[in-house]
């Protein structure tokens, strides 16, 4: 019963860590995409002042 | 003004469906520790089986979409579907692969063994193998037309995969157990099968919260990489 009980724990534990890494990638990913956006747009319109 | 409100909606939106998703997930775990009555000759490790199969119909799923969206990309060539396609490939393969780790940590005390080279088990891993290059096959092509169309095809073709999993233990003799849900011949308790499909449920929810999260990211990189093409253009 134990021994079955260990195997439930480390399937139940992989399929949330998957999910939970996948959603912290989505997370970083999009953060730092923003914050390359954000870089970008200012980056123009510096530009455009200049010009 | 109108933009704004669209976007305010949009964040009430995924607000209200990530607080949903997250309460039926909550419900999910209840009935699957606690609702869900135990399996005779297995014991307490077939509620592995409450994640494993949902796990795989909402790959399943996922993949289904992301097929579509790809035939609409060829035929439309509109980028939101080809956004709606890598979102919902990327997040099935890791619904499949949360399947397929589930069933290899089901396999081991059950058939001794984590792996069993028969149709069910290597068809499923062939999906995944095919979706995993559909991504590097998505991050090695620079220019966006063709990126698109490429991955398209192979999006079309990982689709065509899914009926050759589901039927894989029909078809041939395998070690994996035939098929229970949307089977009436399955044999399982009635009570199993309302956790089985309220976990699915569950299980399709979150897929949503993450295609919608993935497809912006998409959406960002396109509207990044326009941006950055206009600098480099000055």
């Amino acid at each position: 019963m134990e021994e079955n009980l260990k195997w439930l724990w480390y399937a139940f534990g992989t399929a949330w860590v998957l999910h939970v890494l996948y959603l912290g990638s989505l997370l970083i990913r999009t953060k730092k995409l923003e914050q390359q956006l954000q870089n970008l747009k200012a980056l123009i319109e510096e530009n455009d002042r200049k010009t | 003004m109108v933009a704004y409100s669209a976007q305010r909606n949009a964040e009430t939106v995924s607000l209200v469906g990530v607080v949903c998703t997250a309460a039926m997930l909550t419900a999910a775990l209840y009935l699957i520790f606690v609702w869900a009555p135990n399996e005779l000759t297995m014991g307490v490790v077939q509620r592995i089986f409450y994640f494993h199969v949902p796990s795989a119909f909402t790959a399943f799923l996922a993949f289904t979409i992301g097929g579509i969206a790809s035939i609409q990309y060829l035929h439309r060539r509109e980028n939101r579907y080809d956004s709606l396609s890598v979102a919902c490939n990327e997040v099935g393969l890791v619904f499949a692969v949360v399947n397929l780790l589930t069933g290899m940590l089901w396999a081991k005390p059950v058939w001794g063994v984590y792996w069993a080279w028969d149709a069910r088990l290597t068809t499923m891993l062939l999906l995944a193998l095919i979706y995993g290059g559909y991504l590097i096959l998505r991050s090695s092509i620079d220019d966006d037309n063709r990126r698109a169309i490429c991955c398209a095809v192979v999006s079309i073709f990982g689709m065509v995969d899914i009926p050759i999993v589901y039927m894989a233990n029909r078809w041939w003799r395998t070690q994996h157990p035939q098929p229970v849900m949307f089977d009436s011949a399955g044999g399982l308790d009635v009570n199993m099968r309302v956790v089985l499909y309220c976990t699915f449920v569950a299980m399709c929810a979150l897929l949503w919260v993450m295609v919608r999260s993935r497809s912006r990211l998409e959406d960002l990189r396109r509207e990044s990489d326009a941006l950055r093409r206009e600098v480099y253009a000055r």
